[in-house]
């Protein structure tokens, strides 16, 4: 090879890298338009995709990269003497250099980077909208951290995601007849599946006959309770309240939803008890009457749920261990 | 095994080794001996020194004479006399000096007592008639008399009920035909029932009936007072002395007034001789210096209150189950004695039945109990009848015929009428409660949401857990 046929292909070669600086794909291809859904950020992924990520979400849409037309690219350098004779492509292959389509692919998470990222950028765009405060703003189950793990599959630090987290609940106290749809779709990515509020109980209906129907439970008892409007007559079982009940307190347990909102003199009720003890069928049938008169007065919920009458208390014995004497009580500790 | 022992046989058994290899394995001797080289004397060591004594053994009783907190306190107070503790229990307190006076508290009396004007009215119970009752025990100690300046009922509608059969006796006892009414309480627990009896009595002795109460059947089935076959009697009856005695002379307290005006007429034979120009109420005491005659007594004051001209007769039995099984007597060939066959109880349950009659008019009525009662099924079923025959006489529920049934039970409550005790209506409850609160045992206002929610809480008007609730177990 002669001295100026070397520094000829050298320039070339140089020229070649000035014409294309990102020689394997058009620039367009390589840099699609952001979208606030990150969905197509991620191009490439080294690493295996776990078993619980298949399972549980649908994966992330891989984008390729568009093919190489190499036939194209050496044409272009045909005319020259130097590339004549060799396997076509070669030099293209050797100046060829993959660049991943997200500028974070070369950090530790870069999903989670460029979430983080999307989010902060559209705060900014929609910062100046107005807020309601975050006690109305809807009630959202985000994403716990282990999900969200699971979903990139990158190790999330806790912290980071709580940051993220306030971000999204900045987002979510935009004024609800105000807040764009993108942020709407932004947010659906950070929800859990199914939404506090989704199950919506049957409201409760008053027969022909004016009754209402109600049922409680506490500790292993079940009451149902029917209340009509009457003058405070109460029927548990077939027996009247004091022959039922032989505590006094057991007999205001039983109506208190009526007594704390003073409407005993207003309705009768009859009810049905199994189960348990004496102390918990009568507490099953505060939540049971509790539950009846709501449909009669739907406005007395929150005199009610101050009156301790909407929350059940889900405590149940505890199961006795092997091992064990009781549930946790053990064998006393002898010496020999 | 001395040292020198151990020692040989050690020594043998390094040799044996040594010699036979083979059965080296299966020598007894290859078993470890290492006890032998043992040289500790825990057997032959000197006894304990003293003040070295090892604990006492579990369970077994130790002086202790430390002071403080280790020693067990000892328990210094004096015990309660015989029967001191029973008759704290059994004791009747009728007034609590700490309750206001209610001023508008007016007293029943002869006149004003068989009015229509006092349904639903609190009323007061005169003295007199108050130690009629506290003679014939017809205060009850689980009652609520001691939380009062002084007793006082309410006539409800069940009072105005037995007022009007006292009013129907004595309307028919002008004319020829006399009537005796028959009537058992029924209830749920705690509802009244012994103080309806009570009240009943209390319209007998103010209208100058002569009026016996036998306090609880328990006291007479239970085997607690002496016994005797009666001579002559056939099937067997029993009597009971002591019992009848006390009977007797309880009432010729509560009635004495009216027994005192007639003098005995017929001429009894009896075991001990009578004063001449004797009055019924004399009669009766006779059997307080002699119980071993009272049977006999009983029967001729009875005889004497058959007369004609006698006013009529109010009889009265709380706790009515008892009567209705086997006493806890035993006959003479040891078989339980059905308590029918005791004289007193055949005595009342004749006329409870209908059998006899009062000759001038009179009133029977037995109470059941809510509690400590025996579970008397041919009772229950006689309430059920009668109750169900009240509404509709074709439809009546019949006995189960595979079930076993006391028939004399069946029989005597054959044609039985019922007087259900049912809760109290909210004016009555609001009556009583206004009473509480005139009394001071009540503090607070007397409104119609207090009243239903106490009159809700005592199981729709339950008096006794009407009390209990605004009384009793106020906070």
């Amino acid at each position: 090879m002669a001295r100026g046929e070397l520094s000829r292909s050298l320039r070339q070669a140089l020229e070649a890298l000035r014409s294309f600086s990102r020689p394997q794909c058009h620039r367009i291809a390589r840099y699609p338009p952001r979208s606030f859904r990150s969905s197509t950020t991620r191009c490439m992924s080294t690493s295996v995709p776990r078993r619980a990520e298949l399972v549980d979400e649908t994966p992330e849409k891989f984008a390729a990269a568009p093919p190489i037309d190499f036939a194209q690219e050496d044409g272009k350098g045909s005319g020259n003497g130097a590339g004549a004779g060799k396997p076509v492509g070669k030099k293209t292959l050797r100046t060829l250099r993959v660049v991943p389509a997200s500028p974070s692919y070369f950090s530790a998470k870069p999903t989670f980077t460029d979430d983080f990222i999307n989010l902060c950028a559209l705060l900014r765009k929609v910062a100046t909208l107005p807020t309601v405060p975050p006690s109305e703003a809807p009630k959202v189950a985000w994403k716990t951290v282990d999900q969200y793990r699971i979903m990139t599959n990158e190790p999330v630090k806790t912290q980071r995601f709580h940051k993220m987290i306030h971000i999204l609940r900045r987002l979510n106290c935009i004024h609800p007849s105000l807040i764009p749809d993108e942020v709407v779709q932004a947010m659906q990515r950070y929800k859990k599946p199914n939404q506090p509020g989704d199950i919506k109980p049957n409201p409760g209906v008053i027969d022909e006959l004016g009754r209402a129907k109600g049922v409680g439970q506490r500790k292993t008892s079940s009451a149902v309770a029917w209340v009509v409007e009457g003058e405070g007559e109460v029927l548990v079982n077939g027996k009247s309240l004091a022959q039922f009940f032989g505590r006094l307190h057991d007999r205001e347990s039983a109506v208190w939803a009526l007594k704390a909102t003073q409407r005993l003199d207003k309705y009768n009720v009859w009810a049905l008890t199994t189960g348990g003890g004496v102390t918990g069928q009568a507490e099953a049938l505060t939540l049971a009457v509790a539950k009846a008169l709501l449909v009669h007065e739907p406005a007395l919920k929150p005199a009610l749920r101050r009156a301790g009458c909407i929350t059940r208390d889900p405590r149940k014995v505890e199961r006795k261990k092997p091992g064990h004497v009781k549930a946790r009580k053990m064998p006393t500790w002898v010496k020999r | 095994m001395s040292s020198s022992q151990c020692l040989r046989s050690f020594f043998q058994l390094s040799l044996d080794r040594a010699a036979h290899q083979s059965i080296a394995s299966r020598s007894l001797l290859t078993t470890p001996q290492t006890a032998c080289f043992s040289i500790s004397a825990s057997r032959c060591g000197p006894p304990p020194r003293k003040g070295m004594i090892a604990p006492p053994k579990r369970g077994e009783r130790t002086l202790n004479v430390k002071k403080g907190k280790g020693a067990r306190a000892q328990d210094t107070s004096k015990r309660p006399a015989p029967g001191e503790r029973k008759a704290q229990r059994k004791r009747i307190v009728l007034s609590n000096n700490n309750a206001l006076e209610v001023p508008t508290l007016q007293d029943l009396s002869k006149e004003t007592v068989l009015k229509q004007e006092n349904e639903g009215q609190v009323k007061g119970l005169p003295e007199a008639v108050v130690d009629a009752l506290r003679a014939v025990e017809a205060f009850k100690p689980t009652q609520g008399w001691r939380l009062f300046r002084r007793p006082a009922i309410l006539m409800r509608r069940q009072t105005m009920q037995l007022v009007e059969l006292v009013k129907q006796v004595e309307d028919a006892g002008k004319g020829a035909a006399k009537q005796t009414l028959r009537r058992v309480l029924v209830g749920e627990r705690l509802c009244g029932k012994s103080t309806l009896l009570l009240q009943a009595l209390t319209v007998g002795f103010l209208r100058d009936w002569v009026v016996i109460n036998l306090p609880d059947a328990q006291d007479i089935t239970n085997a607690h007072t002496e016994y005797a076959p009666l001579p002559g009697s056939q099937p067997t009856m029993y009597t009971q002395d002591t019992y009848t005695a006390n009977l007797l002379s309880q009432i010729a307290t509560a009635n004495g007034p009216v027994l005192e005006k007639f003098q005995v007429t017929t001429k009894p034979s009896l075991p001990v001789p009578i004063p001449s120009k004797c009055n019924l109420k004399q009669l009766a005491e006779l059997a307080i210096a002699n119980p071993e005659a009272s049977w006999p007594i009983f029967v001729a004051l009875w005889n004497e209150l058959s007369q004609p001209g006698r006013p009529p007769i109010m009889l009265g039995v709380d706790n009515v189950a008892h009567m209705m099984k086997d006493s806890d007597y035993l006959s003479a060939d040891i078989k339980p004695i059905h308590s029918h066959d005791l004289a007193i109880v055949r005595h009342f349950v004749d006329h409870l039945s209908g059998k006899t009659a009062l000759r001038n008019g009179g009133i029977v009525l037995a109470a059941t109990s809510g509690s400590n009662s025996p579970t008397i099924p041919g009772l229950d079923h006689s309430i059920q009848v009668a109750e169900a025959r009240k509404l509709d006489p074709e439809n009546v529920p019949q006995w189960n015929p595979y079930k076993k049934v006391d028939q004399r039970v069946v029989d005597c409550l054959k044609d039985i009428e019922v007087v259900r005790i049912t809760g109290l209506s909210k004016e009555e409850a609001r009556t009583v409660i206004e009473y509480y609160a005139a009394s001071g045992m009540l503090r607070a206002q007397v409104t119609d949401p207090f009243v239903t929610e106490k009159w809700s809480l005592a199981g729709m008007g339950n008096i006794g857990y009407l009390e209990r609730a605004a009384v009793r177990e106020r906070i």
